[in-house]
């Protein structure tokens, strides 16, 4: 719908593929700052599940393969890490981190200059890491 | 004493190179704060790519019921609207056809009747009595009382009055 509605921006210079992602990005990007919720991580909002889990792969015996069930459970603490970063920078970290996107493709994906994907991404891993420092230490 | 806290938060952590991980390692085995920072950075990297192959198998195995659905609505739809067009058609061809008959009738009537009629008008009006009315006196109307008729049924109904 929002994509019709701005039809008439679109001025045909670049692909449509690459119009209709940008809105798409755009107004999800929009959905979650209107959610505005940035909840903290700490280690009593844990389940026991997850505690254990920190503890196993944080150990120098747990850096190996993980099982099925632990790969649900750090997908789930990857949501939990990402919920604490706001919309932009969980934009910048998944993509460059998580999907191994370059910056120059997360920057022609949003329409951000490359410096602004750079500093979302420092600040999404600065953050990611403190939070899950605080849950180690 | 070079800390390696921007080497970790700059570059993912998947992309280190073997240079930057033995500068790491070999810091970190001094330096406790360092190493905690590495560890969350490994942690932070590992539960990303898990999400992400997650998101993936979710992706992979919603696809095929996605597309069979999506095919399936199609097919429903192009069925559907061939079907609609044809009992359209049957309902109705009747009446179109009637209507189409009596359009062409009425066409007929408009642009081909008036040119006779008006040609056969413009002669009575030019000609009200025609040669053979006259002389035959074809236009008579028998009914029509002449006025000796008119005159001799006057008087007498004047005499039976007397």
């Amino acid at each position: 719908m929002k994509a019709f509605a701005q039809l008439k921006s679109f001025e045909g210079r670049g692909s449509m593929e690459g119009w209709l992602t940008r809105i798409a990005t755009n107004t999800c990007l929009n959905m979650l700052r209107s959610a505005k919720r940035r909840p903290e991580v700490v280690n009593a909002d844990l389940s026991d599940d997850e505690t254990e889990f920190m503890e196993t792969v944080s150990s120098p015996m747990g850096r190996e393969e993980l099982d099925a069930e632990q790969k649900v459970v750090a997908a789930d603490l990857a949501e939990r890490l990402l919920q604490t970063l706001s919309p932009e920078d969980r934009l910048a970290l998944t993509m460059i981190d998580g999907e191994g996107a370059s910056v120059n493709e997360v920057a022609q994906v949003t329409g951000w200059s490359e410096s602004k994907v750079k500093v979302r991404a420092f600040r999404a891993r600065k953050k990611a890491r403190e939070v899950l420092e605080k849950l180690l230490g | 004493m070079n800390h390696i806290i921007d080497i970790l938060d700059n570059t993912p952590f998947a992309d280190l190179s073997a240079g930057e991980l033995s500068t790491i390692r070999a810091h970190v085995e001094s330096c406790d704060d360092c190493e905690q920072a590495f560890e969350a950075a490994r942690l932070s990297s590992l539960f990303l790519q898990e999400r992400v192959s997650q998101a993936a198998e979710h992706a992979a195995s919603a696809n095929p019921f996605f597309q069979t659905r999506v095919m399936a609505a199609w097919r429903e739809q192009q069925a559907g609207s061939a079907w609609s067009l044809r009992r359209l058609w049957n309902a109705t061809g009747a009446l179109v056809a009637s209507m189409a008959a009596t359009t062409a009738a009425l066409a007929v009537l408009m642009f081909v009747a008036p040119a006779t009629n008006t040609s056969d008008q413009q002669t009575a009006a030019l000609a009200p009595y025609s040669a053979e009315s006259v002389v035959l006196g074809a236009d008579r109307d028998d009914n029509q009382l002449t006025n000796d008729q008119v005159i001799s049924a006057i008087i007498d109904d004047d005499d039976e009055g007397k």
